[in-house]
């Protein structure tokens, strides 16, 4: 069984883009920065609900919180979402160094068939010079 | 609207598409995708083995292909066929699987756990001078980004507008 790690940075950014609201605040985050109460009103959530929602954002590094000021204004965060466009070029090296694999193995293929066919041919001669 | 330079991509964009010519004849390529002794010998990125391969090749009918990493851990994959021309196309799903081809979330391997991922995969063979081209086309892997909810699409811009995110002060 492979235990679950919550160390990828990439699992945390699209753990935390898997969820709707989350989607929408940092829709609303990419407007400029807001307060938790300025998050809640729209959405129509308890703080506590918005603030819960915003501490995986910023888990995941999709936003950052001020710590000067009091009301810990929220800023958006694009250096994960670019992560996640990294995710396709994960899926596009695997590909790649599976086909180099392949090609290797369909030359190794056509070498041997190629030995295994003029094995053949020596045989026929042989057995047509005997009868 | 401003430039999306380093902005998410759009769906469309988000098709990855990867392209190899094969210095062999095309039922032997064939033959490489769906004869699982075949598929065994390559399957994987480098450094990998493929210690498994069931492939039921006929439409409806599924694959299980199996994935170890140098370090021993085994990655299954499994999806269904949903169209194959002989020596021509391949059309299948591809989701993650346990060793006994549940689809299972991302989490089964420490992935992302919210979400199943399905993706579609494409492969066609096309002979040219006795080599072979390959295109292989997978949509749906950006999906992952994206809820069932509407709005997304709206998010994504105005996230890209946004881009690049202004410098966080004593963050």
């Amino acid at each position: 069984m492979v235990t679950a790690t919550a160390s990828d940075p990439i699992s945390n950014t699209f753990a935390a883009l898997a969820d709707p609201t989350r989607r929408a605040i940092l829709a609303r985050l990419a407007s400029g920065e807001a307060s938790v109460t300025e998050l809640a009103e729209p959405f129509e959530m308890t703080l506590p609900a918005v603030s819960k929602h915003l501490k995986v954002l910023e888990r995941a590094g999709l936003i950052a919180r001020g710590r000067e000021a009091q009301w810990r204004p929220c800023r958006l965060q694009a250096g994960p979402l670019k992560d996640a466009d990294e995710w396709i070029e994960r899926y596009r090296r695997h590909w790649e160094e599976s086909f180099d694999r392949l090609d290797s193995y369909l030359q190794e293929l056509q070498q041997k068939e190629k030995k295994y066919s003029r094995k053949i041919t020596k045989k026929e001669d042989k057995n047509g010079r005997e009868n | 609207m401003a430039e999306r330079t380093d902005a998410p991509m759009t769906a469309e964009e988000r098709v990855l598409i990867v392209e190899r010519v094969f210095d062999a004849p095309r039922e032997l390529v064939w033959k490489g995708w769906t004869d699982p002794e075949q598929v065994m010998r390559w399957w994987g990125p480098k450094g990998f083995t493929s210690p498994a391969c069931e492939i039921d090749l006929r439409v409806g009918g599924k694959y299980l292909w199996c994935m170890r990493t140098p370090q021993g851990q085994d990655f299954w994959n499994t999806g269904v066929y949903r169209e194959i021309v002989l020596y021509e196309r391949i059309v299948c799903t591809q989701s993650l699987a346990d060793e006994k081809g549940n689809v299972v979330p991302g989490a089964h391997y420490g992935m992302s756990g919210d979400l199943p991922l399905e993706t579609v995969v494409t492969v066609t063979f096309e002979e040219i001078d006795g080599r072979t081209r390959l295109v292989l086309r997978q949509e749906g892997i950006g999906d992952m980004l994206e809820g069932a909810e509407a709005g997304w699409n709206g998010a994504f811009d105005k996230l890209a507008d946004s881009l690049p995110a202004p410098e966080i002060k004593g963050g």
